[in-house]
């Protein structure tokens, strides 16, 4: 990950935030210094060893450094993990994903690990456990205190009653189970003697010892060099994959399926009597492994979210809701969302297969979800079926600058063809009989609920064909019955229409008209711009300095001959995308930077009253206790804290959308 | 309009209407038909200030999750103080080299302190003082995974040797995971309106407080015992209000002299009472 000066500050400022000042100290002198050792931060920063080394231990247990330890004189050099740094400010994302898709307990036990960094499962186990007695053995206390002394107190009742429900996870064989959960889902990985390496190193030793033993003289020829490369990825993988043992583990036990079963049937949030049920099929975790979160997977689900978020806005509800189905039972394999280079350079073939059949999301689809919502209705005769459940094997090629024109006028050509007679088009004549037919029934389907549920499977086929046909291409119909996504292309499309939302917003909807134009004609020429855009001369030239400021659009200098004069050479304005996603991501930094700092600000303002509500026997009794003018006061900081971090969160959204999906 | 010679141009403000440039008026080549608007530019011109929508349902869960975690994080043993330098954002924030950022820091001397502060008050005993250094030793850490030099860290062996504190197995501290939900109870997602309900739960977790100390009486129960623990860390709070330049141990030092253990052990000592913590 770039560092850039916003995002080195950024960071540092969230580690201030969250872990105090001490840790961000350090970790802003090891982001500008680069990696190094205890003495030479004793220089850079000027703290003694000593404030180092519990400021570094910190920054290491909540897993924001990496480290090596020089096998010579045994000093270790630190270097900063900005990536999980920056993951920091998604902790609400995270928990709040988590919450609803896996239950208030999944949720409570990954904060408790973000909260205490790489953790012992025997120390988190321990933990819980003392905490249930705590509960337990208060609540009991009260209990009997109200049955001695028979006081009509309701209210000590009703809040014991109350109270239980409140603990998260009721027990420690829940815990384990809930444990388990997040491992399968791999949310969670495992602490490994490499975690802590960077990919550079883990590179160069890979490589070392791959020259070592296959390679004794060096690789010779291109051949050789290939297969190097080969065998260097496959030690990567193998060191990747290392963190996912616990998960395999759990997956040869082969009880996943049941339990899986168990969870559907029941719901995340269950009644206790499943949860023991469910419970026991769990093996019992080794206590030993040291547990901590896995972002890339988060990430993975966060996108999902995204993806649903948007086909909700762009197509409907009830589509959306089926392509989260989908995407769920599709990612379930995936654990990043970009594929490194270096590592995924074959057919990875642990991601298994990369569809997933209708049969499936039907089974995983809620019974009470009504299908029919969302689709609309069209006479038999002007639908196309052919082009419709037209199938495409292979994912789209990556469109070249030159060809991106052609490859559009192809696709509109097919859109209106209704006879779709083209060579790619797989479908079967047994399928030709299924289009009609379903359609049919699609319309009349309002005569009686039997039939309606009969036509199901045929209701989902429609909603799934139906992402498939949007402009955004969500889904790939791949063969008969399955389907997937190509997540890198629909993934430029959403950053590409991301980034016209900001363009609209900055330099209007002539500014975004200009740049679609120059999108599709390439690089043009100053004095053919207006022609194309029919637009006046002195508005297009105010327009595209405008936009040329923001870095949305830049201009080439072509000259004629070898005298290079300037009045007779050619002046080409271009629109290069990703040169504005880098410059509008540095941008998201500094605005996130800017609103930590304005928090600061507010913070030092009303000091006062912010010290007050510190204070031991003011906390959480504040309306009470405070005199109202300053209760009022902390209100609104409040408000304006929470306004704050979630303009924070939003710009967050486009960051992860530009750097990470 | 035009004017020769230097200084003609200020004549004609507030004229209103363009004008043309003098020849020789500017240091540079002005085209000729390039005509400059010599009115005023208005103070405040009308700017249209983009308004972030309301929150959505979801943004408040999010970010209710998120302060919550933060607070949690607040009341952690691995918290140190909140930042030193605020005194500087009134000044400059522009720095040069790592030497001016680091006098930045550490400004909270004997010496900056706020006079309106300094005497000590009744309330200031609920004050809970400010960690410099993370409290290491009070849980366990998977140490195989830490670089060696940084183990005895870890145990709570770095520093002055006079000043080792706690010995014994750690598991005692573990419950320090959990103490912190505590923030969460009080803190509830729905925010404001949450104020009623954690009050409510302040209330039971009072009553439930006392009631395990008259009832029970029981030393052993490890929620008291915990809560001992903690006002044992809090009874030598000299310890942790070291400045950063503690390397030094037990050398003389004349601002002990203030802050000496006699006045703070008074603070200390009465804090049993059942609310204190919460």
């Amino acid at each position: 990950m770039l560092v850039t000066k916003y995002l080195a500050e950024l960071c540092s400022l969230l580690i201030d935030d969250l872990y105090g000042e001490l840790p961000s100290r350090i970790f802003a002198a090891l982001l500008l210094r680069g990696r190094s050792s205890l003495p030479e931060l004793c220089n850079y920063t000027s703290m003694s060893a000593r404030q180092l080394r519990h400021g570094l231990a910190v920054l290491h247990q909540h897993n924001l450094l990496f480290y090596q330890v020089d096998s010579y004189n045994g000093v270790a050099t630190y270097e900063a993990n900005a990536e999980h740094a920056y993951n920091l400010i998604r902790a609400g994302k995270i928990l709040e994903m988590i919450d609803t898709s896996f239950g208030a307990p999944a949720k409570d036990v990954m904060q408790s690990l973000l909260l205490s960094g790489q953790t012992r499962i025997g120390d988190l186990v321990a933990a819980y456990q003392d905490k249930i007695d705590h509960v337990n053995k208060a609540a009991k206390a009260v209990k009997d205190e109200t049955s001695e002394w028979d006081e009509p107190n309701g209210t000590t009742d009703e809040t014991v009653a109350e109270k239980r429900p409140d603990l998260a996870v009721k027990s420690t064989n829940q815990l384990n189970a809930v444990i388990c959960r997040l491992v399968e889902a791999e949310l969670i990985d495992v602490v490994h003697s490499k975690t802590f390496q960077t990919s550079f190193d883990i590179y160069k030793a890979v490589e070392k010892e791959v020259m070592d033993t296959h390679f004794p003289g060096g690789p010779r020829g291109g051949k050789a060099k290939v297969e190097l490369q080969q065998k260097v990825a496959e030690g990567l993988r193998k060191v990747r994959d290392e963190s996912k043992s616990l998960k395999r583990k759990l997956d040869q036990n082969g009880t996943q399926a049941k339990r899986r079963k168990l969870l559907f049937s029941g719901g995340p949030s269950n009644g206790v009597k499943d949860e023991h049920e469910e419970a026991d099929s769990d093996p019992v975790l080794d206590s030993k492994q040291v547990i901590r979160i896995n972002y890339e997977k988060c990430l993975v689900d966060l996108r999902n979210r995204r993806l649903v978020q948007f086909a909700t806005d762009m197509i409907g509800p009830t589509t959306a809701y089926v392509y989260g189905v989908f995407l769920g039972l599709l990612t379930k394999r995936v654990s990043r969302c970009r594929l490194d280079p270096e590592i995924d350079i074959t057919e990875d073939d642990s991601q298994g297969r990369g569809y997933v059949t209708t049969d499936e999301i039907l089974d995983n689809l809620k019974t009470s979800i009504d299908l029919s919502l969302g689709l609309g209705k069209a006479p038999r005769t002007e639908i196309s079926s052919k082009a419709a459940e037209k199938i495409l094997e292979d994912p789209p090629k990556k469109r070249r600058f030159i060809e991106e024109a052609e490859v559009d006028g192809n696709a509109s050509a097919d859109e209106s063809d209704d006879e779709g007679g083209s060579d790619t088009d797989h479908s079967d004549s047994d399928h030709d009989h299924k289009g009609p037919a379903t359609n049919g029934t699609k319309v009349k389907f309002a005569d009686s609920a039997k039939e309606q549920r009969l036509d199901r499977p045929a209701l989902l086929r429609q909603h799934l064909l139906l992402l498939a046909e949007s402009t955004q291409r969500f889904v790939r119909h791949c063969g008969h019955n399955d389907w997937t996504v190509d997540f890198v292309p629909l993934m430029r499309t959403m950053r590409e229409s991301e980034l016209d939302v900001v363009i609209e917003r900055t330099s209007g909807r002539e500014g975004l008209r200009l740049v679609r134009i120059l999108r599709s004609k390439g690089k043009l020429d100053e004095k053919a711009l207006p022609n194309v855009a029919l637009m006046r001369k002195a508005e297009i030239q105010q327009k595209m300095l405008e936009m040329q400021t923001a870095g949305f659009v830049d201009i080439q200098e072509v000259p004629r001959d070898n005298k290079a004069d300037v009045k007779k050479s050619f002046f080409l304005w271009f629109c290069d995308s990703d040169r504005s996603l880098r410059r509008l991501l540095d941008n998201s930094y500094k605005t996130m930077l800017r609103c930590i700092q304005v928090l600061e600000v507010l913070r030092q303002k009303d000091k006062d009253v912010l010290m007050l509500t510190k204070r031991s026997d003011v906390r959480g009794q504040e309306k009470d206790v405070m005199e109202k003018v300053y209760y009022d006061r902390y209100s609104r900081f409040l408000a304006n804290e929470k306004k704050l971090f979630a303009q924070i969160m939003r710009i967050d959204d486009l960051v992860s959308l530009i750097r990470d999906y | 309009m035009s004017r020769g010679g230097r200084g003609g141009g200020r004549g004609g403000r507030g004229g209103g209407g363009g004008r043309t440039i003098g020849a020789n008026q500017t240091p540079f080549q002005v085209a000729a038909d390039i005509v400059f608007d010599g009115k005023p530019s208005e103070l405040f011109p009308k700017y249209d200030v983009p308004l972030a929508p309301a929150l959505s349902k979801k943004d408040e869960r999010q970010v209710s999750y998120f302060l919550l975690f933060r607070e949690q994080c607040h009341d952690g043993p691995l918290y140190t103080q909140a930042r030193t330098w605020t005194q500087g954002l009134g000044k400059t924030q522009r720095t040069y080299g790592q030497d001016q950022i680091n006098s930045r820091y550490g400004q909270t001397s004997k010496a900056t302190v706020d006079p309106f502060l300094a005497v000590p008050t009744y309330s200031q005993k609920f004050i809970q003082p400010e960690r410099t250094l993370p409290d290491l030793e009070s849980r366990p850490f998977a140490k195989e995974f830490f670089p060696p030099e940084l183990h005895a860290t870890l145990d709570g062996d770095d520093g002055p040797a006079n000043k080792r504190r706690r010995t014994g197995p750690k598991s005692l501290a573990l419950s320090h995971i959990t103490s912190l939900r505590t923030a969460e109870e009080l803190f509830l997602p729905e925010g404001q309106q949450s104020y009623d309900k954690a009050l409510q739960v302040l209330d039971t977790i009072e009553k439930i407080g006392e009631d395990l100390g008259f009832l029970s009486g029981e030393d052993d129960d490890d929620w008291v015992k915990h809560r001992d623990e903690d006002d044992d860390g809090d009874a030598n709070p000299e310890e942790d209000n070291d400045e950063y330049d503690d390397e030094s141990g037990d050398d003389y030092n004349a601002e002990q002299y203030f802050e000496g253990g006699d006045d703070d052990d008074d603070y200390g000592d009465d804090d049993d009472g059942g609310a204190g913590e919460f």
